[in-house]
C-alpha cells in the first residue's frame, strides 16, 4: 500500500525505496540533516500522507480505512458526498442560530409581564434560566452541537488529505450551503468560529 | 513530517512550490501567514458589515421583512419593487457566499500552515489573528 502510494504521486518519484522502508520501520521524527523532501514520507501508519496539495484520484484514503478512492467514478461520488456534507454543515449552523433566536424570543416573552412590580424581576429571570437548562430547545441544541462538531472535524480531516478535488468540494459545498440557507440570516458574527 | 513543534528554517507549506530553506524565506513565509490570519479576521467582520450595510440601505419595511423571513409578508401588493429588492438580495447573497467560500478556504489554509508544526509559522498565525481581531472588531461597531 505504501509502495503504491509512493508510485502514484509524481512529486515523490525522486525518493528511493530505501528511504521508504526507513520510514515504515522507524518512528517518525525530524532529521535536521536531510532535505525537506524527507518530511514527505513520514507518517505513523501504513498510510502515506502528502504534505502539499495535489490532484489525483488513485489511492486516496477518505476518513475510514475501508474508504479508499481508486477510480475517477469513486472520486466523483466522494466529491458529491463531501459537497453535500459541507452544505449540510452550513445549513446546520444557520438552523441552530435560528433555533437559538427563537428560544431567546420565548424567554423574552416569559419575562414580559413581570416588570410592573418592583422587586420581582430578578427572581423571574432566574426561574427562566433554570427552565432553559432542562428545556427541550436546549437539549436539541446540545444534540445538534454534537453533530456539528463531528461534521466540522470530518470536513477538517477531509481538507487535510490535501487532495485538490476534495478540498474544492468542501469549499464549494460551504459556499452553496451558505447561499441556499442564509436567506433568513440576520447580522450575527460568530466570534468563536475559527477554521471553518 | 514532524509530530511536535520545532524551531526550524525549513518547511514545506501547503503547496509543493512553497518550500522554505533559509531564514529570510522563513521570515517571508511568517509574514505571508500573518497577513492571511489578519485577512481571515478582516473577512469575518467585513462579511457582517456588508450584510448590515445592505440591510440599512434598503427601506425599513423591506429589511425588516427580510430579517424575519420572506414568508412573513406574502401579500405581494408591490410586486415590481419587491422584484427589484429580491434581485438585489440575490446579488448581495451571491457576493456574501463567495466571500464565505474565501473565508472557509483561508481558514483551512491557516490550519494547514499551523499543521506544519513549525513554531515560527505558528507564532505568525497567532500574532496575525490577534492583530486582525484587534484591528477589525472595533470597525464592526463603527457605522
Amino acid at each position: 500500500m505504501n509502495h503504491m502510494g509512493m508510485n502514484h504521486m509524481e512529486m515523490h518519484h525522486h525518493m528511493g525505496m530505501n528511504h521508504t522502508d526507513d520510514n515504515i520501520t522507524m518512528p517518525p521524527h525530524h532529521h535536521p540533516t536531510t532535505s525537506a523532501s524527507h518530511s514527505h514520507g513520514g507518517g505513523d501508519s501504513m498510510m502515506m500522507m502528502p504534505m502539499t496539495f495535489y490532484f489525483d484520484f488513485k489511492n486516496v484514503n477518505l476518513l475510514f480505512s475501508g474508504l479508499v478512492i481508486n477510480t475517477p467514478g469513486e472520486m466523483a461520488g466522494a466529491f458529491v458526498a463531501v459537497f453535500l456534507l459541507a452544505m449540510f454543515y452550513e445549513g446546520l449552523k444557520i438552523a441552530r442560530e435560528g433555533l437559538l433566536r427563537k428560544s431567546q424570543v420565548s424567554i423574552r416573552y416569559n419575562s414580559m409581564p413581570v416588570p410592573g412590580p418592583n422587586g420581582t424581576i430578578l427572581m423571574e429571570t432566574h426561574k427562566t434560566v433554570g427552565q432553559q437548562m432542562l428545556s427541550f430547545p436546549h437539549l436539541l441544541q446540545t444534540v445538534l452541537h454534537i453533530i456539528q462538531v463531528v461534521i466540522s472535524y470530518f470536513l477538517m480531516l477531509i481538507f487535510m488529505t490535501y487532495n485538490g478535488y476534495l478540498c474544492i468540494a468542501v469549499a464549494a459545498g460551504a459556499g452553496t450551503g451558505y447561499f441556499l440557507f442564509s436567506w433568513k440570516k440576520a447580522v450575527v458574527v460568530d466570534i468563536t468560529e475559527h477554521c471553518h | 513530517m514532524p509530530m511536535h513543534f520545532i524551531f526550524s528554517d525549513e518547511a514545506v507549506l501547503l503547496f509543493d512550490f512553497w518550500r522554505v530553506h533559509s531564514p529570510t524565506g522563513m521570515a517571508l513565509s511568517v509574514l505571508v501567514v500573518l497577513l492571511l490570519a489578519v485577512l481571515y479576521e478582516g473577512i469575518k467582520v467585513g462579511k457582517a458589515k456588508l450584510l448590515h450595510k445592505t440591510l440599512e440601505s434598503l427601506p425599513a419595511t423591506n429589511s425588516q421583512q427580510f430579517i424575519l423571513g420572506p414568508d412573513q409578508d406574502s401579500t405581494g401588493s408591490r410586486s415590481t419593487s419587491d422584484n427589484r429588492t429580491r434581485l438585489r438580495w440575490f446579488l448581495c447573497y451571491f457576493g456574501q457566499s463567495l466571500v464565505h467560500v474565501i473565508q472557509v478556504v483561508i481558514g483551512y489554509f491557516v490550519m494547514l500552515a499551523v499543521m506544519s508544526y513549525n513554531t515560527w509559522i505558528f507564532l505568525g498565525v497567532v500574532l496575525g489573528s490577534a492583530v486582525g481581531y484587534y484591528l477589525a472588531y472595533p470597525l464592526l461597531n463603527m457605522t
